[in-house]
């Protein structure tokens, strides 16, 4: 079965991207997947810009005259080290640009952008303009043909807009018009305002969101790194020819991931290109509300069965709990309470509530919190609905995000898919294997790194090893627990895993006393 | 085997991400002119004449002012909008009435238009308004153009002068 919150599983989009990202993830093993680290890798391309930056700023002269040559002098004179850092400097920010691109794309395509979320991604949408305005400035800083061109198509887009009585772009009429000052204050701007303003912006972007992924795995950072150093070994950056504004550059080599507007404004015009830049902007902002989408339901504490241990504020992934004083008359001191606005109806509140035990007698059975459209009722409900055919089956819990555990389902399986596998309490794992009589438990959540409520993966693991609480009972078999994560559409695999699961445990049968469960190691596939 | 087959595998995927980059980092490249095109720039940062003339003030309106502020004459702040014509072997390529700058537009009238041009020889015609006459000019200036490929030619229209800069 699947919960009420099925109409959430991917759509066709949503399965075209996990599929073509399913190599990727054989390739990278599934938590090293770079789709799963598009903003983080975009944080850590930012630094690599940074301190590339640092030193070519050192050798940077601020003027006219110096600009120019000083570039060069690194290019040419000390390639060794500043035109390996240039070079480097420049595709560092060009894959910023490609991961940034992607992570918008895959967050819109994942419907991440919409519900309680809009926060980040509204957030999110004014660093595309720093992030351009970032390559904008630095491209000004050359002071080559090409900064001419952008320099000036830059002024014209300004003079554009009624801001400046005297039109921006009369400081670039003649070389006699341009000052060295103006090399001084881009500087200013591209090494000091801009980054400044990026990490404000990049501090409200995450504002919202519990433990943020700011960096890549290591195996990621290291791995980007060296591919784009040795891209700026075979292919180093240079410079045109010095500007003149006596002349209109003919022929440039346009970086067309930040200068493209340019080409656009050449072609069109520069009302075209803020129509576009503006209305591209609005739409993106608004996208979190359109269509309006219905709230999904919110978590609900039972204060009866709240003991204001605080788990759950612990482990919401969007800090939608908070631990308050008591309001009723038992003797606690807390109890959770749940901001709506920020609830996305994951459910893993529920996995971390130590209330959560389908073992207690209570009916209908209740929990300290827990998702209206999918109680601990209901969960028991369905382990229990399958207990006639329980023995030597195995209960398989998907996730709504995950691959689509209803498409395994057979007579030895029977499949429980929940908004997310963190919901898991487990005592449930428990309750299945001891009260029931499944011979054996799966779980089949997002891949590594990718779940779709951002933790649930991490934490069902860590309360699988006793790492977090509440911890699976270590009287729980754990040769006869299988984990499994991987994308949505990648189901024929998940088959197979069940399939060698079954053997598994049609193997165990009568082992089971002299297997040690501490020892006999868990099955974990990670992909 | 399988190992192998995965370092294959992210290796094909950096160096995709490489080629990509490299692919639009430094090009293709783009011609902002067409091929044998040069560039006419016409910049005007121009001061026309008052909307109205200054006035004289009588004593009796000097006496009413402020000791500080008593002065002989009055000048209303608004200027004329410039009218400015620009004509290429007598083809009309601008033809602009410009405002004077500020709240009050009492500044000065700006003007920046680039004209990508074949290169070739060019009769350049000026016309200009800037006072607040219905008909005719009140400047009228000719100059010859020769322009050659890549370069920008600048047609400065300043206060009171006019100037046609060809690149060196």
């Amino acid at each position: 079965m699947t919960t009420p919150q099925a109409h959430a599983l991917p759509g066709s989009a949503r399965r075209l991207l996990a599929r073509l990202e399913m190599p990727l993830s054989r390739a990278f093993d599934g938590v090293h997947n770079p789709m799963h680290h598009l903003g983080a890798l975009t944080i850590f391309f930012f630094y690599v810009a940074l301190v590339t930056g640092i030193y070519l700023f050192i050798f940077y002269r601020t003027s006219l005259e110096g600009a120019w040559e000083s570039v060069e002098y690194l290019t040419h004179e000390q390639w060794y080290a500043g035109g390996i850092l240039r070079s480097l400097h420049r595709y560092a920010s060009d894959a910023a640009v490609i991961t940034l691109g992607l992570h918008i794309v895959r967050e819109m395509i994942r419907s991440r952008h919409k519900g309680p979320r809009w926060f980040s991604w509204l957030t999110g949408v004014p660093l595309i303009w720093i992030v351009l305005w970032f390559g904008i400035s630095g491209y000004w800083m050359v002071w080559d043909e090409l900064a001419q061109y952008v320099a000036v198509g830059s002024a014209r887009l300004m003079d554009w807009l009624p801001i400046f009585t005297d039109p921006m772009s009369r400081n670039f009429i003649s070389n006699e018009a341009v000052s060295s000052r103006l090399f001084t204050l881009i500087a200013f701007i591209h090494l000091v305002g801009l980054p400044i303003i990026a990490v404000l912006a990049i501090w409200f972007h995450l504002l919202r969101v519990r433990r943020p992924r700011i960096n890549p795995t290591r195996k990621l950072m290291l791995g980007s790194l060296v591919a784009l150093l040795v891209l700026s070994v075979l292919v180093p950056v240079y410079s045109h020819p010095p500007a003149d504004l006596d002349r209109v550059p003919l022929s440039l080599d346009i970086d067309w991931f930040y200068l493209a507007i340019f080409p656009l404004m050449s072609l069109t015009s520069e009302g075209f290109v803020w129509l576009v830049a503006g209305g591209g902007t609005l739409v993106l902002a608004a996208l979190p509300w359109l269509p309006p989408a219905k709230k999904p339901p919110v978590a609900e504490v039972h204060l009866p069965d709240c003991t204001g241990c605080g788990f759950c504020a612990e482990d919401c992934p969007y800090g939608a709990i908070d631990m308050v004083e008591r309001s009723d008359e038992r003797n606690f001191k807390l109890e959770a309470k749940v901001n709506p606005d920020l609830c996305v109806s994951c459910g893993i509140c529920t996995g971390s509530c130590p209330s959560s035990s389908p073992f207690r007698q209570r009916r209908p059975l209740t929990t300290g919190i827990e998702m209206p459209h999918f109680t601990m009722e209901d969960f028991r409900l369905q382990i229990d609905v399958a207990a006639d055919k329980a023995r030597g089956a195995v209960l398989v819990f998907g996730c709504d995000h995950g691959p689509r555990v209803e498409r395994v389902a057979g007579p030895k399986t029977h499949t429980v898919s929940l908004p997310c596998v963190g919901m898991i309490p487990p005592a449930g794992i428990d309750y299945a294997m001891r009260s029931t009589g499944y011979s054996g438990v799966a779980i089949a959540g997002c891949e590594g790194c990718d779940c779709h409520h951002r933790l649930g993966d991490d934490f069902t693991r860590q309360r699988i090893e006793r790492e977090r609480q509440p911890g699976l009972r270590k009287r729980v078999p754990r040769e006869r627990l299988l984990t499994v994560w991987m994308k949505t559409g990648d189901e024929t695999r998940l088959d197979q895993k069940l399939t060698e699961f079954g053997k598994h445990l049609a193997d165990l049968s009568g082992e089971e006393e002299q297997t040690d469960p501490q020892e006999s190691g868990r099955r974990e596939e990670v992909q | 085997m399988r190992r192998l087959a995965r370092h294959v595998g992210q290796l094909a995927a950096w160096t995709l991400f490489l080629v990509v980059i490299a692919a639009f980092a430094m090009g293709p490249a783009f011609s902002p002119v067409p091929e044998g095109y040069g560039e006419l720039k016409i910049s005007m940062a121009h001061l026309a004449e008052r909307v109205e003339p200054c006035r004289p003030l009588t004593e009796e309106e000097q006496t009413d002012l402020p000791p500080t502020r008593r002065v002989t004459e009055v000048c209303p702040r608004g200027r004329v909008p410039t009218l400015v014509r620009v004509r290429l072997d007598g083809e009309l390529i601008i033809d602009r009435r410009v405002k004077a700058a500020g709240w009050q537009e009492d500044g000065r009238a700006y003007l920046l238009e680039f004209e990508p041009l074949p290169a070739g020889h060019y009769e350049l015609e000026l016309a200009l308004r800037d006072s607040p006459r219905e008909e005719g000019y009140d400047m009228q200036r000719q100059f010859k153009l020769a322009l050659e490929p890549g370069h920008s030619a600048l047609l400065e229209i300043g206060d009171g002068d006019v100037a046609l800069r060809l690149p060196q």
